[in-house]
């Protein structure tokens, strides 16, 4: 695997290994099992910080259409709802995550992994395009942000 | 002492302890004296030639606005009924009472203006009275409004200009200290700032009335977006977006609410619309559509759900758009028609076949 893709968010060096593609959702997906696995992208950590608390509103073995509502998270300095990054069946969640979810923040690309899926990979990036999509996204970010904090 | 006039907007619900708040308010302020107290029905609900509009319009002077709307919906629905003037600053404590922030509207507007290189249309024809707003949901007794009210009615009356850069030459120190403090000389009041009047109880039959000015009528329920003039841009993104003609162009080619009550009760589409965030919906149960200052009312931590694959705001807005459409028996557009061209990021291509199609239909003026 060649070197982590770094983007600047800020001051923070955010790190995207090349060994996997990417949603524009700020999901990371490699293929494993059958399937696709899918965790958090280092711009998605990045905004939330801490995970304080992780929650699936499906069941593992449900069909999922793209973008549908899949649970939430709540994190030290947000918190949001979770959508599904491919259209698909949700084989398995990573169990040891709900019990412990800041391992999330511990190792965002191995074992904090949030969910395996199987489904065709939609509109997966390139990690290349992924940082293609995060200039674009990172302006966006930062005004919601910005606007949300009054600063 | 200056007279100011406080019109306590009541709000459309029963609720006694709604009501209970506005009398008490009422009662109190009658104790006060250079105030003339009005009490309207829900200012929202007036409409053009209403009683309560009337009443309004007869206000010359500076007023404070007690409504169960947020200030800046309160402000701007006033506006458009042609009741205008500054907004006046106040310091009372609205949604976020736990943190440092007083009244965020003015300092963010001030902010959001100096810092921003867009031309905002602003307030119009702006009389030279000041209008300040009271959120009646801030507390839940009269005392604190009261003790606002006060405070801003002494802030009226000091010269906040600095007197002694008007001074030219060097004045003698009794010069100074007789332009400084002003006294009574052969029954004349000299210098510069001018005595108040005696404050006058509410029997000395001054003219004060000893009750306060209620407009008793029950206006029907209404349901019309407001324009925030101070963020308004102009874009006219609204008026190509809403499908029920509730907006038009002036004389003046500037957008406004031209038929307010064709609008669809309880939809919000446009307000999502709007890329300055610039549409009150004062009676919506959202906070940042209902018109609060504040974007992440409520809470401390940011909604990355936007981020992370929820319906933009804009599809959100035509999903609500097409199920007003059904309901009056209309076709479903969804995100065909009327909906923001928010491409500016994408590089110039050169035009193709249906680009100059385009082009010959908008010259066609149709």
């Amino acid at each position: 695997m060649t070197e982590p893709l770094v983007f600047m968010m800020g001051k923070f060096e955010a790190r995207f290994p090349t060994d996997r593609q990417y949603a524009k959702n700020h999901m990371w997906a490699l293929a494993a099992l059958g399937g696709l696995r899918f965790g958090f992208s280092a711009y998605a950590v990045r905004l939330l910080q801490d995970v304080y608390f992780l929650d699936w509103s499906v069941e593992a073995g449900a069909a999922l259409a793209e973008r549908q509502e899949i649970g939430s998270i709540e994190s030290s300095k947000a918190e949001s709802a979770l959508f599904a990054p491919m259209a698909g069946r949700l084989a398995r969640f990573n169990e040891a995550l709900l019990a412990d979810p800041s391992t999330i923040n511990v190792d965002l690309y191995g074992r904090g992994w949030l969910f395996d899926m199987e489904g065709l990979g939609g509109e997966l990036l390139s990690p290349e395009e992924y940082l293609i999509h995060l200039e674009a996204a990172w302006k966006v970010a930062e005004r919601t942000i910005k606007g949300q904090f009054n600063e | 002492m200056a007279r100011i006039t406080v019109v306590i907007s009541q709000g459309q619900s029963a609720n006694p302890d709604k009501r209970g708040l506005e009398e008490g308010l009422v009662g109190a302020l009658l104790m006060e004296s250079g105030v003339e107290v009005t009490v309207i029905p829900h200012l929202y609900d007036l409409g053009p030639g209403s009683t309560g509009m009337l009443c309004l319009e007869g206000i010359t002077g500076d007023m404070i606005v007690a409504s169960w709307l947020f200030p800046r919906a309160a402000h701007w629905t006033l506006d458009r009924g042609g009741i205008k003037g500054h907004m006046g600053q106040t310091l009372l404590a609205t949604e976020a009472d736990d943190e440092d922030d007083f009244d965020e509207d003015e300092s963010d507007e001030a902010e959001a203006e100096a810092g921003d290189d867009k031309q905002h249309v602003g307030g119009r024809n702006l009389p030279n009275r000041t209008i300040y707003h009271l959120r009646l949901a801030a507390h839940n007794s009269p005392e604190p409004f009261v003790a606002e009210i006060k405070r801003i009615m002494s802030e009226a009356t000091v010269q906040t200009v600095d007197l002694m850069s008007w001074i030219g030459g060097s004045p003698k120190p009794e010069q100074l200290e007789r332009y400084l403090n002003p006294r009574k000389m052969n029954g004349q009041v000299v210098g510069a700032v001018a005595n108040a009047k005696p404050p006058a109880s509410p029997s000395d039959g001054d003219g004060k009335p000893a009750e306060p000015i209620r407009v008793a009528e029950t206006p029907a329920r209404r349901w019309y977006p407001v324009i925030d003039y101070s963020r308004c841009t102009n874009c006219m993104e609204c008026i190509d977006f809403c499908l029920f003609g509730v907006y038009g162009v002036d004389g003046a080619e500037t957008i406004l609410v031209e038929q307010p009550d064709n609008c669809r009760k309880g939809c919000p589409a446009c307000s999502r619309v709007c890329p300055e965030n610039a549409i009150i919906f004062p009676q919506h149960k959202a906070p940042a559509i209902a018109g609060s200052a504040l974007e992440n009312a409520g809470g401390l931590k940011i909604d990355l759900s936007q981020l992370f694959g929820a319906p933009s705001a804009i599809e959100i807005a035509a999903q609500e758009r097409d199920v007003e459409l059904v309901a009056v028996g209309r076709d479903a557009v969804g995100l065909s028609v009327g909906i923001p061209k928010r491409q500016a990021d994408k590089p110039q291509e050169p035009k193709d076949d249906l680009d100059k199609l385009m082009d010959q239909l908008d010259d066609l003026d149709l």
